[in-house]
């Protein structure tokens, strides 16, 4: 009886592990896909923000993070996301929950959003998988 | 208003549970193991906020959209339900000095102060002094001066060994006078956010979490007493503008109340934590109304006073 507990633990935690490394691999890949995004706008001197946020986006679920942002600076959101994800979108709306006008960049598993904040405060940025199947995806920033 | 077939227009209301039972999982993560020097080739460091508050965080942070909903205006039930996290809510010092710098030339050198004492033994009070240690760093970036740039990199790395940080930390400082001698200030700027992260992530490992806010709200503090002085040097409206963070106060106000009782308790870490409060109120202008002269006085006068405090070798524990 023990043997065969002992047995299951270690292929209950063996798959575990599976998923998580298959995981981290997947969110590894998009956030290299962000910030390969990201690495365009730094040509036009945006500095990308060393902080990130990843996750699973599923159709039909909208994710939302907070910002806090500075009038005086433009900014780029950009979301990389991995197969079978295969359309994202990225929006931002202001602390009262407007949705404010972005430049948008879209590329199918990669868009980005871009603006510049009248006030200062915070902001709220939506990930949204317009076509696909549930992936990782990753968001960073950058600013100037 | 977005167009129609915005998918999250047709969706019925639910909310998703994200952790282990689920399969769905979010991280907040810190780049906090990029080789010294090398963003290009970083890699990604796990930085997992405590699963047990971060699984709790996670299931109110995804949210599906009302069917039929505005797409062009978020409820307030939604965006109060946002991920919040450290690593990405909370601006760096660079980001701050980056919006003021546009109006016009700023005399950062003028922003110096004198060396802090490196001998602090309250755990609370050197987080808070270390992140305003990074934020001085990032003052010498934006003065271009290489050699308070490679001071205080010297002492960002004497604070964070106070604090028992992981030697790959310790290493970040040949990499900071590397590009301080070459003058490569944007890299320098990327080493210093990436040093703060890494020390973050350290503490993480070192199960000193609850430091980790400490190290923010001190950079925080310090870079609002800097931009402040700064702008009531010269003042114009657009500056005056960075002030407004009330949300940004609130945040960190709401992250101190979640650390353990003791640390929140100590005389220093309660004293701070006070005064966040009014400064609070401060820095909550309306929206699109610059601050006046007195109103960044008084905001300068109120960071400046925690500053202190946070200086003061008597106050800790």
């Amino acid at each position: 009886m023990n043997r065969w507990l002992t047995f299951l633990c270690i292929i209950f935690l063996a798959g575990t592990g599976t998923c998580a490394y298959s995981d981290t691999n997947s969110e590894v890949e998009a956030r290299k896909s962000a910030l390969d995004l990201a690495g365009a706008f730094s040509n036009d001197g945006f500095k990308i923000r060393d902080g990130h946020w990843c996750g699973t986006v599923q159709p039909h679920v909208h994710y939302l993070v907070a910002v806090n942002l500075y009038a005086g600076n433009q900014y780029w959101f950009s979301v990389g996301a991995t197969e079978p994800a295969k359309k994202v979108a990225v929006s931002v709306y202001d602390e009262t929950g407007n949705h404010v006008s972005t430049e948008s960049y879209d590329s199918g598993d990669r868009a980005a959003a871009g603006f510049a904040p009248a006030n200062s405060g915070q902001y709220f940025v939506s990930v949204d998988l317009l076509d696909g199947q549930q992936g990782s995806f990753c968001l960073v920033y950058s600013y100037k | 208003m977005f167009g129609c077939n915005h998918a999250r227009e047709q969706c019925p209301v639910q909310l998703i549970f994200a952790g282990n039972n689920t399969g769905i999982s979010f991280r907040f993560l810190l780049a906090a193991d990029i080789p010294a020097g090398n963003f290009a080739q970083m890699q990604i460091d796990w930085v997992v906020i405590r699963w047990a508050r971060l699984s709790l965080i996670a299931v109110v942070g995804i949210i599906s959209a009302a069917s039929g909903a505005d797409p062009a205006r978020l409820p307030a039930d939604q965006l109060a339900k946002a991920i919040k996290s450290d690593s990405i809510s909370i601006p760096t010092p660079g980001e701050l000095f980056a919006a003021l710098e546009k109006p016009g030339k700023i005399n950062w050198s003028g922003q110096y102060r004198a060396p802090m004492p490196m001998t602090y033994r309250n755990r609370a009070q050197i987080a808070l002094n270390l992140g305003g240690l990074i934020a001085d760093g990032f003052i010498a970036v934006e003065a271009k001066d290489s050699q308070q740039v490679k001071n205080i990199g010297s002492d960002i790395i004497k604070l964070a060994k106070a604090l028992g940080v992981s030697e790959h930390v310790l290493g970040r400082s040949n990499s900071i006078n590397e590009f301080a001698e070459q003058n490569e200030w944007d890299t320098l700027q990327e080493e210093l956010e990436a040093t703060q992260n890494e020390v973050k992530s350290s503490m993480q490992s070192h199960s000193d979490q609850d430091l980790i806010i400490l190290v923010s709200l001190g950079g925080w503090i310090r870079g609002t007493q800097v931009v402040s002085g700064a702008i009531l040097e010269n003042y114009d409206q657009g500056s005056a503008k960075v002030l407004r963070q009330p949300a940004l106060v609130g945040f960190m106000q709401s992250k101190i109340n979640e650390i353990s009782p003791e640390l929140r308790d100590e005389p220093l870490v309660k004293g701070v934590s006070e005064q966040l409060a009014g400064i609070q109120k401060l820095v909550s202008f309306p929206a699109g109304k610059a601050p006046t002269v007195d109103d960044v006085r008084k905001v300068n006068d109120a960071v400046g006073k925690v500053m202190e405090e946070i200086e003061s070798k008597t106050i800790a524990k």
